[in-house]
């Protein structure tokens, strides 16, 4: 009977819980668009910058991270790759061999990085063939070298010139080559583009002596909501007794920092807003189960007087309000919904210099919506929080409720 | 079975300087069976008394002793269980659940008690038609007219088959005709079932009816009379 009352008593002001309802429901959908779209934004971003440089997830050596010295290795053999080879979360897996050296051409030099990699997997990772503005792009067996377009500038190259590479080999040796230019790449950002050269994997380990050895193995995930898990078993195969102190498992956040602290600055004003818009709605809710409360003192000394325990009148309350916020729910989720996964298949395209700077830097110029059941069971636990704020006052003026006070005629007697 | 008060004393804003004694020391006894008027002036005291007795309000100082349980000395809970199942209560203005018919009013102070939905409905349409209303059963209070309202009232006062039932100023809102038919109802059931009826009222119509009136002026019994 209580269920029946509470859901009878709420459409005693249909005007009034429709409106509820209703605020709570555009609040719902308000944030769930907003949240998707910026967690699909930083899921794109965060997949865009990690195929350019960084990757996902990397292994390096555990002393790389302090030293990102030539010294401090890992193998680059299948047996050392096998266990994240087998798990079902990583895509694809990159070795890469980085190292700095002295650049030089005619009478300029120049600090570099250099890059070793297996062209083809780097460039079905990144299509980085595509950024080639001159010349061609590099196979495995090549001798010669990728070099950025600014560096290029800087030294006076064209593609078939050579340079000379020299710096520090593995165990102090001395890393010098002279290499053929085939390609000129143009990398959107300036630093790379005036720092980085790449070279087939093989050709950079005979340059800087390290045999079979990485200084890094880039792994991608399919999904990068299967980060975390994907991070948790790298961590655990890579932690037994042989390898134990040996292998350093990071992840984008750790590999680029200042990208992870922009991004939760991002998101903390986000989340910031969203409470901001509950917080508007929240007021209303408050002012409805207020006055669903006040309004009917009588009625409720009525019920205690003729044998309705506290405890079942606040039960009553608290079902009313649920119902309120359920019906907020569900209008919510239901024009939420088909809004989130239409956008997510059919994003939102940019255009004019937004759409210029992101094709520029290789990303698609669009903005994704990211969807995830835990965006949805957040919003849903957020209306369930604010509904319970909400009724903490009204709650505790029924706990407080003087049954000679409410029959004479309710809360403005006190 | 009885309601016995003793020395009872009600004081509103006791701790200022201007207390308001709305019983005073009052000493009375109801039995079982019984057709009371409590009658007075606006302000005479006589809904305090009624709560008092009926476990609703609490006295300043004295006893309620109703079937030797001092309902003073009652708990929260244990008091409203205690009202739930002896004592029925009947308000000037109805005060029906307006979301509920007038079947599902009676009903539900049933459920309180616990009965299986059976029982609670067929004991509900048994009084429904005992009131006369057999035929208003699915209708909500606002399709009822105020005499039809208050004899919902009535039956959901008797549904948990209470010993006393404190009714306050129950004629007061009815014409002339609809509080011949309440009190030819309710007398009925005091005759016939033995439920204690106590009124507050300066109704004339009801006075004329009972078979006590209690007279009280400036919260003191001042008249005690058998009609």
């Amino acid at each position: 009977m209580l269920i029946k009352l509470a859901w009878r008593n709420l459409w005693r002001q249909k005007r009034r819980t429709i409106l509820t309802a209703m605020a709570l429901a555009l609040a719902l959908v308000l944030s769930l668009f907003m949240r998707s779209m910026q967690e699909g934004s930083y899921a794109n971003n965060i997949e865009n910058s990690a195929k350019f440089s960084t990757g996902l997830i990397q292994l390096q050596h555990v002393e790389f991270e302090e030293s990102q010295s030539i010294e401090d290795l890992l193998p680059a053999t299948d047996e050392f790759i096998a266990p994240a080879r087998e798990m079902d979360d990583v895509e694809r897996i990159l070795p890469r061999l980085e190292s700095f050296a002295l650049a030089a051409a005619g009478d300029k030099s120049k600090g570099v990085m250099v890059l070793g990699v297996m062209p083809a997997l780097e460039d079905e990772y990144s299509s980085i063939s595509d950024k080639v503005v001159e010349g061609e792009f590099i196979k495995a067996d090549d001798s010669a070298v990728l070099i950025g377009q600014g560096l290029a500038e800087y030294l006076s190259l064209a593609v078939g010139d050579e340079l000379v590479l020299y710096g520090q080999g593995y165990r102090g040796q001395t890393a010098a080559g002279l290499y053929k230019i085939k390609g000129i790449v143009h990398f959107p950002l300036p630093q790379l583009d005036n720092l980085l050269i790449y070279m087939p994997l093989p050709l950079s380990q005979t340059l800087f002596s390290t045999g079979e050895q990485v200084s890094a193995w880039v792994i991608d995930t399919r999904e990068l909501t299967r980060l975390e898990q994907t991070l948790a078993d790298l961590k655990r195969a890579y932690s037994s007794q042989k390898l134990k102190n040996k292998v350093n498992v990071r992840d984008w956040e750790d590999l680029a920092p200042e990208m992870a602290q922009q991004i939760a600055m991002d998101k903390a004003g986000g989340i910031f807003m969203m409470y901001l818009l509950y917080g508007v709605v929240g007021f209303g809710l408050f002012a409805t189960i207020l006055m669903m409360t006040l309004e009917r003192y009588r009625e409720f000394g009525v019920m205690m007087a003729t044998g309705l325990v506290r405890a079942k009148l606040l039960g009553l309350v608290v079902l009313e309000s649920s119902f309120i916020s359920l019906l907020g729910v569900t209008i919510g989720l239901a024009l939420g919904t088909p809004l989130v996964v239409w956008f997510h298949y059919h994003p939102i395209e940019l255009t004019g210099e937004t759409a210029e700077m992101m094709l520029e830097l290789g990303w698609e110029p669009i903005l994704p919506m990211l969807l995830s059941p835990w965006l949805f069971i957040d919003q849903i636990l957020i209306v369930l929080g604010l509904m319970l704020l909400c009724l903490l006052y009204p709650l505790w003026r029924i706990y407080r409720l003087d049954l000679v006070t409410a029959l004479k005629g309710g809360a403005h007697v006190n | 079975m009885s309601i016995q008060t003793t020395q009872l004393r009600k004081t509103y804003n006791q701790d200022t300087d201007f207390p308001v004694h709305a019983v005073k020391q009052l000493d009375l006894s109801i039995e079982q069976g019984e057709f009371v008027a409590v009658m007075g002036p606006s302000g005479s005291g006589k809904t305090t008394l009624l709560n008092m007795i009926g476990g609703i309000d609490i006295p300043s100082a004295g006893t309620v002793i109703i079937d030797g349980i001092d309902i003073c000395a009652l708990k929260d809970k244990a008091l409203i269980a205690f009202r739930r199942d002896n004592i029925g209560f009947i308000f000037q203005d109805y005060s029906l659940l307006p979301v509920l018919t007038a079947l599902e009013n009676v009903e539900f102070v049933m459920q309180l008690q616990g009965h299986s939905e059976k029982e609670c409905r067929e004991r509900a349409i048994t009084l429904l038609d005992q009131v006369g209303l057999g035929e208003q059963l699915h209708k909500i209070p606002s399709k009822l007219s105020g005499g039809q309202q208050q004899r919902v009232a009535v039956a959901r006062a008797l549904a948990p088959s209470p010993r006393f039932v404190m009714a306050d100023e129950p004629t007061a809102n009815l014409d002339a005709k609809s509080t011949a038919e309440l009190l030819d109802i309710m007398q009925q059931l005091n005759e016939k079932e033995g439920t204690t009826f106590i009124f507050s009222t300066h109704d004339p119509r009801v006075i004329k009816r009972a078979r006590r009136v209690i007279v009280f002026e400036d919260g003191q019994l001042t008249e005690d009379r058998a009609q």
